[in-house]
């Protein structure tokens, strides 16, 4: 399997999103939101319910058409309110160096597990399908999951299922890993497996910005803590900063609830 | 019961003439199935295409052919279209036409049904690993939705071989039609339509019963 293309590069902007803004019909969802994200930083993203986390991260994966601003990725504008073709074509490029794990999974029933990693590398990187299974069954071993190659997800746990998802994003060798809520779905006992692999991967170094709700991964793997509230990034400090001082009376507020 | 004296013995002497009939109605609705099921993702694309022209020529067709009777669409069709079109349409094939041009508007259902019944995630997971959406409708979605589709296509099966009998009225010679030539010429309507009758029935019933089964299946999972 190649490497990435570009090898990490710490401590500089590898993915940025510049005033971006946000709305849904009359609601503003982002209100100029500008955040940059380092190589080989871990971002954790927290905040109140319908704060724009979800919104954040679907921009960055390009889900999402910005409605102001731009999103940038390596100096390059990936995703603008008035997308030209320019940006349309280095959107196309940059893709699949972005992965993206979702709360509910989504991995295709129809595919078994080794069908669901392989697909993408061998649709989009026309990768042969022998390479593209050795890799799909070498990062499941590295997920827990080389037994199950040929289930179906449905015969899976949700947690298993998770990682199977995560195992796919990584099959396109992102540069960058979004994880939206990925372990708010899953029972408690079936969160931690889940979490054990994301740890892994940041250790790896692994550019990652990770929407959760998980506290004690965001002070004890997270690099920087970012608090959202009503579609403004209120806070962007280091863990250690956050959790035992938040600035903001409502980082603060957001803190002591989540102790009850 | 009026003193009618049945003959059945008029069914054994004429049993090849109506099953060469029923031969007729069975091609005749599975060619026109097939016809369909191609119409019906004609259909169904143009209704969820981008461009609002495509959109409007998929959503008009389908009202107007759901909102008109098929008997006329099938006179039109025979009639009407060759002086229109210029062309010969012989009322085999007009039937056939009209019976797929009709099942499309109606399968177009089936297929919008089973599409949108695929979850957005598993379009946004296709996008993000950089699937074009023509891979992912073809690799993702599709194959998902046609497993829905299946008992809706069987249901219009049946519909079809039902509607098939609207060839009698041009003249193609399946086996309502020849149920009428053959009461026709020997005075024996009764026996003659009732033993087609029990013939579609004995097809189309267990084909339902079927169907229902299989949805039900489906619909566990
Ligand atoms: N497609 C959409 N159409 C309309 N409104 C939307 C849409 N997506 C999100 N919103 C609204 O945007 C706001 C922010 O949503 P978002 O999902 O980004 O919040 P969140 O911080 O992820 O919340 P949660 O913690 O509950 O997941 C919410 O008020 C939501 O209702
Ligand atoms: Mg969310």
């Amino acid at each position: 399997m190649a490497e990435p293309a570009i090898p990490a590069q710490p401590g500089k902007s590898l993915i940025a999103a510049k005033n971006l803004s946000k709305s849904f019909g009359a609601i503003d969802v982002l209100k100029n939101v500008s955040v940059s994200i380092d190589e080989g930083e871990v971002v954790c993203v927290v905040g109140p319910s319908g704060s724009g986390k979800t919104t954040l991260l679907r921009c960055f994966a390009l889900l999402e058409q910005p409605t102001g601003g731009a999103v940038i990725m390596r100096g390059k504008t990936i995703a603008a309110s008035g997308a030209s073709t320019e940006v349309r074509q280095a959107a196309k490029r940059v893709r699949s160096d972005i992965g993206m794990v979702f709360q509910h999974f989504n991995l295709w029933p129809h595919f078994t597990v080794l069908q669901n990693i392989i697909e993408a590398p061998r649709r989009v990187k026309g990768i042969g399908r022998a390479e593209a299974e050795a890799d799909a069954v070498k990062l499941l071993e590295k997920v827990g999951l080389a037994d199950k190659r040929n289930e179906y997800p449905s015969r899976l746990s949700g947690g298993q299922q998770q990682r199977v998802a995560i195992a796919r994003a990584l099959a396109m060798r992102p540069s960058v890993m979004l994880f939206d809520e990925a372990t708010s779905a899953l029972d408690p006992e079936l969160k931690h497996e889940v979490l054990l692999v994301m740890r892994d991967l940041a250790a790896e170094g692994m550019t990652m910005l990770v929407v959760t709700h998980e506290m004690g991964f965001a002070r004890n793997v997270g690099s920087r803590v970012i608090f959202m509230d009503q579609g403004d990034i209120v806070e962007d400090s280091s863990p250690t900063s956050f959790f035992s001082a938040p600035k903001t009376d409502r980082a603060q507020r957001f803190l002591r609830q989540l102790q009850d | 019961m009026g003193g009618y004296r049945f003959r059945w013995d008029v069914i054994p002497q004429n049993l090849d003439f109506l099953l060469a009939g029923l031969q007729q109605t069975l091609t005749i609705s599975a060619i026109t199935l097939c016809l369909a099921m191609l119409g019906g993702l004609l259909i169904a694309v143009l209704d969820m295409s981008r461009f609002a022209a495509l959109r409007f020529l998929g959503l008009a067709s389908g009202e107007i052919i759901r909102n008109t009777p098929i008997l006329v669409q099938l006179l039109w069709i025979y009639y009407v279209l060759p002086v229109v079109m210029g062309i010969n349409l012989d009322a085999w094939w007009a039937l056939v036409i009209g019976l797929s041009i009709y099942s499309s508007a109606f399968i177009a259902e089936a297929y919008r049904a089973g599409i949108q019944a695929v979850p957005k995630g598993h379009r946004e997971a296709a996008q993000v690993l950089g699937l074009s959406p023509l891979q992912s409708f073809a690799r993702i979605v599709l194959p998902q939705a046609i497993r829905l589709t299946l008992p809706p296509l069987a249901a219009n099966f049946v519909q079809l071989i039902k509607y098939s009998s609207l060839g009698a009225v041009i003249s193609v010679g399946e086996i309502t039609r020849r149920g009428m030539e053959l009461s026709s010429s020997i005075f024996r309507p009764l026996e003659v339509f009732t033993f087609i009758a029990v013939i579609y029935f004995l097809i189309c019933w267990p084909l339902a019963m079927g169907i229902r089964l299989w949805e039900r299946r489906l619909s566990r999972r």
